[in-house]
């Protein structure tokens, strides 16, 4: 800029001594003064201009060139308002919804986890072929510990739940028992307070926990002072010695945190070593040192470990996950789909605005011709034309943002929080940078075809014809066409995507899952060992419960179990048939094992396959009964009537505590509804006190609104004990189908944009192709075409662009659905039903769009054709 | 005619100015005036330049580092800038005057026959 000033400083004195100069060679000449500078001036030419040329060598044109575009694109957005909203909407739409979905996808896959260097982190469970991902038994994690050197640092992390006692709305807490390394193994510091101290890991230790910052916020207001205070959980006071930092989270929500020492005081069965709680053991890798060499180092540890151990480790292996695995879970398949799904809407979306674009370049071709003639550069006319197609986008993205910000509060009211795994949706710098980047790339997506199509024109013939029957605008139709092509072949493949997925789960909803939802409600409650340490204070408790329960109004039947079905965690453990040969360790039955009230099946519509149900008579006193599902009783006694027939839990049992098998219930979907019955044995409450239960009870009114009145009858046993969860049933069910749902209704959603799009797409070209030979068509008029003909002639070519696009989009969609599988249930990746409804909805969408222009062309009156031009 | 021979007839004008002005300072500094009466002198006044056009072509240069500016006083004793050859535009003179002898070579080669041909 300096230089530029000061070159252009001393220009018109430069030029008036030019002037002199010549002037004075003039009058050596022989001229008269006046005669002289005339001629002078006139050898020179226009002063002004060479002055403004000059400066323009120095200004920077490319900025004043794109000024000068971007207030020409402005002013032709505003000279075409319709286009202009169109372009905008569809855009707007596009980008709107893959903001909203990339917020997710950022969220949950790409958000950094609060960890110092997350990507070292791996967490590890045991696993074992019969039962699959279990967790880590304490011993062995110690001896882990000790033998590995892959990795620098490890820390176990058990799941504990407490009831906050002492308040007047008792609750349940959640909460973490860590080695006392685990939150500097993180790089995690508390926000207040100190961390863990070594002797905290040990047992004997004082009971000491940390907050996490939302608990200090709800239960202490963010009290400053809240370090130092006590805490009653289970009846125990804890001393809060800390705060955890905000946005502290780990793979499942806590409200507090422990060290393992106050677990292992209260615990001792922890310290045997076949004994897998619920816990994981979290490492940080050793510098330098890759997952595939500590899963090496780490298998040798547990080969080790289960020769020494048989009778604990025999069969059992160890399961790596980074961390950011450990949190996405298997959320991960139906995000990416999504998001994939959705760029296909910006595909099929930008593809729309190009084709629109072309359709108006046609009615600019003379107007662009004229700039070409006028010294215009071709890079120059692709450069302006882009600048209209980045307003376009831009003013499509804003718009899109707006959508996205609606869109991300009703997605987030409604995804489960188990896809979004614990994290938070919402628009921030890295989704506002992948707009920006949406922006640019979708304004060259949908800008860049047409503009360096319609620099191709020709000057000559344009400016005489106006392009309408020239070659360039035969070659606008092509493309046009391939465009509209290319979005129903997208199309296509998203509506497959959605077909399968809404199949999937039609078929998964009409699983029987062998137990009656309609009006059940489940409360789960858990009895803190300290007040309910013998086996008649926990039975009492029930008993009350059941009894109280009982007697509300609009109760039909009511009953306690460990289980819900679709609840999540159960209980298993190996079993010993009598008579049964001794095995390996690993081969033992291991059904999961419910105790339950005699009314539990009838509560939950559970049928009775042979035998008989609990009485009450089954009580402390009377002799161990149990009960098995069909499963078991196929597999273990096939052949054989497994009524009367005993077996103990766990192989060491004593043989006094034989159970007999008094009857078989059906089999119930424990596990979600996709997946194969369990073996599964049920023993009756009052023979195996247990102090973590549900009520289930099923009403003869909306289930939901008795919580209420139960919550009173529990305050009339106990008033410090808190109800945990509730639900209905037909929640339960509701939500173990929730991503499949989730993912479905988006995709659905997707795909109707899309669908919505391409028709509109067909339209347009098919539109745009009639008026182009509006003059063809009326010599075909005039020279006695049928009408009919004319219309099916418009319909073949729609009909043509449509089969063409339904086939592309057959084969890719072929390819593509396998990436769904894991998605599906009860159909084929390639199911023909689909393919072929969704083919043919396709094909009748693109004729229906079709059908519009065709009747246009046929009404065409060939005296007005004739005479447009 | 296309657009492209359209564009090319601007550039070659442009181009041929910037050498006659290349050429002409290889001789010594010198100011606006006598390099355009340098040029009409040397083409024994084929080439007229119109004067002016100097300026937009002698500022592009400087912009290119082919030639630099400086003060300096006329032979009549006026002020005036002085213009000269720096050594990246040497080089580039003789680039473009080897260009130039190929281009005038080659168009020369395309116009002895063509008066005979007929046209197609």
């Amino acid at each position: 800029m300096k230089r530029r000033e000061r070159m252009l400083r001393d220009l018109d004195q430069d030029i008036r001594a030019h002037i002199e100069a010549e002037t004075q060679d003039n009058i050596a000449r022989g001229m008269s003064p006046d005669e002289a500078r005339r001629a002078a001036m006139l050898k020179f030419g226009n002063v002004s201009r060479v002055t403004e040329d000059t400066r323009e060598v120095w200004s920077l044109i490319w900025l004043e060139q794109l000024l000068q575009d971007l207030r020409y694109g402005l002013r032709m957005i505003w000279k075409f308002p319709g286009f202009t909203l169109v372009a905008v909407l569809t855009l707007a739409l596009g980008i709107g919804a893959n903001t909203a979905i990339f917020s997710v996808v950022y969220a949950v896959l790409l958000r950094p986890l609060p960890y110092h260097d997350a990507s070292q982190l791996i967490v590890m469970n045991e696993t074992t072929p019969r039962v699959g991902t279990v967790s880590v038994s304490y011993l062995n994690f110690l001896d882990w510990r000790k033998q590995s050197t892959a990795f620098a640092q490890m820390a176990t992390v058990h799941q504990v739940g407490f009831n906050l006692t002492g308040v007047a709305r008792p609750e349940v807490i959640r909460g973490l028992a860590v080695s006392p390394e685990f939150l500097s193994m993180l790089g995690v510091a508390p926000l207040r307070g100190r961390d863990f101290t070594a002797q905290e890991g040990n047992a004997g230790t004082e009971p000491v926990l940390m907050l996490s910052y939302e608990m200090w916020q709800s239960h202490f207001g963010s009290d400053p002072n809240a370090v130092g205070k006590t805490m009653s959980l289970d009846g125990r006071p804890f001393t809060i010695v800390g705060v955890l930092p905000p946005r502290f989270r780990w793979l499942d929500k806590l409200d507090v945190i422990e060290p393992l020492g106050v677990l292992l005081t209260n615990n001792a069965d922890i310290m045997e070593r076949a004994n897998r709680g619920e816990s994981v053991v979290v490492g940080r890798l050793a510098p330098g040192i890759g997952l595939a060499q500590a899963r090496a180092e780490m298998d040798g540890i547990a080969a080790r470990l289960a020769r020494e151990y048989p009778a604990a480790n025999d069969g059992y292996g160890v399961e790596y996950a980074p961390v950011r695995d450990a949190f996405v879970g298997d959320s991960r398949p139906a995000i990416l789909i999504l998001f994939g799904a959705v760029l296909f809407v910006l595909l099929i979306a930008c593809a729309n605005v190009a084709n629109l674009f072309l359709a108006r370049g046609a009615t600019r071709t003379r107007e662009i011709a004229l700039r070409f003639a006028f010294g215009a550069s071709r890079g120059r006319i692709v450069r302006q034309m882009l600048a209209e197609s980045f307003i376009l986008a831009i003013l499509g993205g804003a718009l899109g943002l707006a959508f996205a910000e609606g869109g991300i509060h009703a997605m987030a009211r409604w995804i489960p929080s188990g896809m979004l795994s614990g994290t938070e949706v919402n628009l921030n710098g890295a989704v506002f940078t992948f707009v920006a980047a949406l922006v640019i790339v979708a304004a060259f997506a949908f800008g860049l075809v047409p503009a360096v199509h319609s620099s191709k024109a020709d000057v000559q013939s344009d400016l005489k014809e106006a392009g309408r029957t020239s070659s360039a605008s035969a070659a606008q139709r092509r493309l046009g066409g391939a465009l509209a092509v290319a979005e129903i072949s997208l199309a296509l493949i998203l509506l497959t995507g959605a077909g399968l997925m809404m199949q999937s789960l039609y078929r998964l909803r009409a699983v029987d899952p062998g137990f009656r939802t309609e009006r059940v409600l489940t409360l789960s409650l858990s009895l803190p060992s300290q007040q309910y340490s013998t086996d008649p204070a926990i039975l009492n408790f029930w008993q009350r419960a059941l009894d109280g329960v009982r007697a509300l109004p609009g109760v039909e039947i009511a009953a306690v179990g460990t289980a819900v079905p679709l609840g999540g965690d159960h209980w298993r453990t190996d079993i010993v048939l009598e008579g049964m040969a001794e095995l390996r360790p690993g081969d033992y039955p291991h059904p999961d094992m419910h105790i339950v009230s005699s009314d539990y099946w009838r509560t939950l519509g559970i049928p009775l396959v042979r035998g008989r149900w609990f009485t009450a008579a089954d009580d402390e006193k009377a002799p161990k009964v149990g009960i098995i599902n069909a499963l078991m009783a196929q597999r273990l006694f096939a052949g054989s009537d497994p009524v009367g027939k005993r077996f103990v839990v766990g192989h060491r049992a004593k043989k006094e505590n034989w159970i007999t098998i008094v009857g078989v219930a059906a089999d119930t979907k424990l596990y979600g509804l996709e997946n194969p019955a369990r073996l599964e044995v049920y023993l009756p409450f009052r023979q195996a006190p247990f102090g973590d239960m549900n009520l289930i009870l099923k009403s003869s009114v909306a289930p939901a609104a008795l919580t209420s009145a139960v919550r009173e009858v529990i305050d009339t046993i106990d008033n410090d004990e808190p109800i945990a969860a509730t639900s209905t049933m037909e929640q339960l069910v509701s939500d173990s189908v929730a991503t499949r749902r989730v993912t479905l209704v988006l995709l659905g959603l997707f795909s109707g944009l899309a669908l919505l799009l391409a028709a509109i797409g067909i339209y347009g070209v098919i539109s745009y192709s009639v008026a182009q030979r509006t003059q063809e068509i009326g010599i075909r008029v005039a020279l006695g075409a049928q009408r009919s003909s004319l219309m099916s002639m418009i319909l073949k070519q729609g009909l043509r662009t449509a089969l063409l696009g339904v086939g592309i989009g057959l084969a890719a969609a072929l390819g593509l659905t396998q990436l769904l599988k894991s998605l599906l249930f009860g159909i084929g990746a390639t199911d023909p039903l689909t393919f072929i409804s969704v083919a043919v909805t396709l094909l009748c969408v693109a004729l229906a769009a079709s059908y519009l222009p065709a009747r246009r062309a046929m009404r065409v009156d060939p005296l007005t054709a004739l005479k447009y031009e | 005619m296309s657009t492209k021979d359209y564009k090319e007839r601007i550039e070659l004008l442009q181009g041929t100015l910037d050498l006659l002005i290349l050429r002409t300072l290889r001789l010594g500094p010198t100011h606006g005036h006598a390099i355009a009466k340098g040029i009409e002198f040397s083409s024994d006044s084929v080439l007229q330049v119109e004067q002016g056009s100097l300026y937009p072509a002698l500022h592009r240069l400087i912009k290119r580092g082919w030639i630099s500016v400086e003060d300096g006083t006329s032979e009549n004793n006026r002020r005036a800038k002085f213009y000269r050859l720096t050594a990246k535009g040497k080089r580039q003179l003789v680039v473009e005057t080897s260009k130039w002898n190929k281009l005038a070579g080659a168009i020369a080669q395309v116009l002895r026959p063509a008066g005979q041909e007929s046209e197609s």
